[in-house]
């Protein structure tokens, strides 16, 4: 028979690493402060003197001046916690795959449902592009992802599905499908639904990296929905109707 | 005893050799020989006080007994299967992440604490004693075996809980304010802590 696999200890357990023969968790070795996503810390050692690690919701009070300069990204504040005390903290997300980055006095935007945790010296702003979140400064962090992450650089297009995150370049445009474009200009094919699928796309250029997941079954992000929420404001009475009558249709077409 | 090996890390290989082996219900994926399967009853073959007990409890276990000659292979949802021995000592397990018990194991139900509220994860779990193997599952990834010690006690998600093993104490940390019933908790409002000395296995997913 198979043994077990070897009981780890704070003696054994990687500081800032992946645990050992496991993708799927990560060992941060807290010494300060860590923004991190709710509820994704799966155990933790706690430090000499055995103080508890805090997770405190960002609206404590205790941390209120430090996240406010740190933390732009109103909508999903709900969602952070930052963890403060001494110890090793062991992180999991859903079973995605987790690796760690670090940031050298750059900018980079990730998709706000794959970032897991990033140290205070770092400044989190919310992205233009819906559902993404920009990390600005120096320090580490932590992204899972669907498989393993790909780098690229641009000129390139990708599915939006398989998009994790861009660092240094432009943000993206969309692209449409030349064929599909046509196809729509003469309002035909887009609405008979002879779709492949791969219409759209983001178009990245300039100097830069793109990140890529292996899989396109993105991470759920129940945060886009509060976003476009966010954005109806400015439509006035007639764009809700019209909105109201383009929902109304699609939910009718998916049942 | 069974041998118990493992096919890749999903999927539990038990050679029967005329003896029987108990597992969870509907997990069977292929055998081979002259092998029945009977539901194992409702305490999960451990009597009727354990029946009842599972039945007050809600901590239910559904296993079936496997019996006769021949190779059953085991495995559910993917998940990763980890082997833990048994040598008279006792295993508190998540019902939910067992999936087989060799001949000479035992299950029963105890009293955990206040553990999990918000989870549903039972206020019992199943505990597992005698001699032989027990196989569990790990979902999202690898499990992980994590140390105590009187110098290292530890903190662990219930939701990331598999079992535990060893002269452990356990104790329910809360951390609710009045911020949980706002909906701006600390996403770790119930914690299980561990002191003592022993092994604990968790999973990389939150259920």
């Amino acid at each position: 028979m198979s043994t077990p696999p070897t009981p780890l200890s704070p003696d054994t357990l990687p500081d800032n690493d992946n645990v050992p023969g496991n993708h799927y968790a990560y060992c941060v070795r807290l010494d300060g402060r860590l923004f991190m996503q709710t509820g994704r810390m799966i155990a933790y050692y706690p430090g000499p003197g055995g103080q508890p690690i805090r997770f405190e919701p960002l609206s404590s009070a205790s941390i209120g001046g430090m996240v406010a300069t740190r933390f732009s990204a109103p909508l999903y504040t709900r969602d952070w916690v930052v963890a403060t005390g001494a110890g090793h903290l062991i992180l999991g997300d859903r079973g995605y795959d987790i690796n760690s980055y670090d940031l050298d006095d750059g900018n980079l935007t990730l998709r706000a449902s794959n970032l897991l945790a990033f140290d205070e010296t770092l400044e989190l702003k919310q992205s233009i592009v819906p559902g993404f979140l920009t990390l600005i400064g120096t320090g580490k962090f932590l992204a899972s992802s669907s498989g393993p992450v790909i780098f690229a650089e641009p000129p390139i297009r990708v599915d939006p599905q398989a998009l994790v995150g861009w660092a240094d370049c432009p943000s993206p445009s969309h692209h449409y499908d030349a064929t599909w474009m046509t196809g729509f200009l003469h309002s035909a094919m887009g609405f008979l639904g002879s779709n492949s699928g791969e219409e759209r796309q983001f178009d990245f250029t300039g100097a830069g990296t793109v990140l890529l997941q292996s899989s396109e079954s993105g991470v759920h992000d129940p945060h886009l929905l509060r976003q476009l929420e966010s954005q109806i404001g400015g439509l006035g009475t007639p764009g809700l109707q019209h909105l109201q009558g383009v929902i109304a249709q699609q939910l009718a077409r998916e049942r | 005893m069974q041998p118990f090996r493992l096919h890749g890390t999903r999927i539990l290989e038990v050679d029967l050799r005329g003896g029987s082996v108990r597992a969870a219900t509907g997990s069977m994926i292929a055998y081979d020989g002259d092998v029945t399967f009977k539901n194992a009853g409702m305490g999960g073959g451990d009597g009727l006080r354990a029946a009842l007990k599972r039945r007050a409890t809600g901590e239910s276990i559904a296993l079936m007994q496997c019996s006769g000659t021949g190779v059953v292979r085991f495995a559910k949802d993917a998940m990763e299967v980890l082997l833990v021995e048994l040598a008279g000592d006792t295993l508190r397990a998540e019902s939910e992440r067992l999936l087989a018990l060799s001949d000479g194991l035992s299950t029963d139900v105890a009293f955990a604490g206040l553990r999990g509220a918000s989870s549903g994860q039972g206020l019992f779990t199943t505990t597992v004693s005698g001699h032989g193997v027990a196989a569990l599952l790990s979902a999202g990834g690898p499990p992980i075996a994590l140390e105590v010690s009187p110098q290292y006690p530890l903190v662990v998600d219930p939701d990331a809980f598999i079992a535990s093993q060893g002269q452990l104490n356990q104790t329910f940390v809360t951390d609710v304010s009045w911020r949980t019933l706002v909906g701006e908790g600390s996403g770790e409002a119930f914690s299980l802590r561990f002191d003592g000395k022993g092994v604990v296995y968790i999973q990389p997913e939150e259920r």
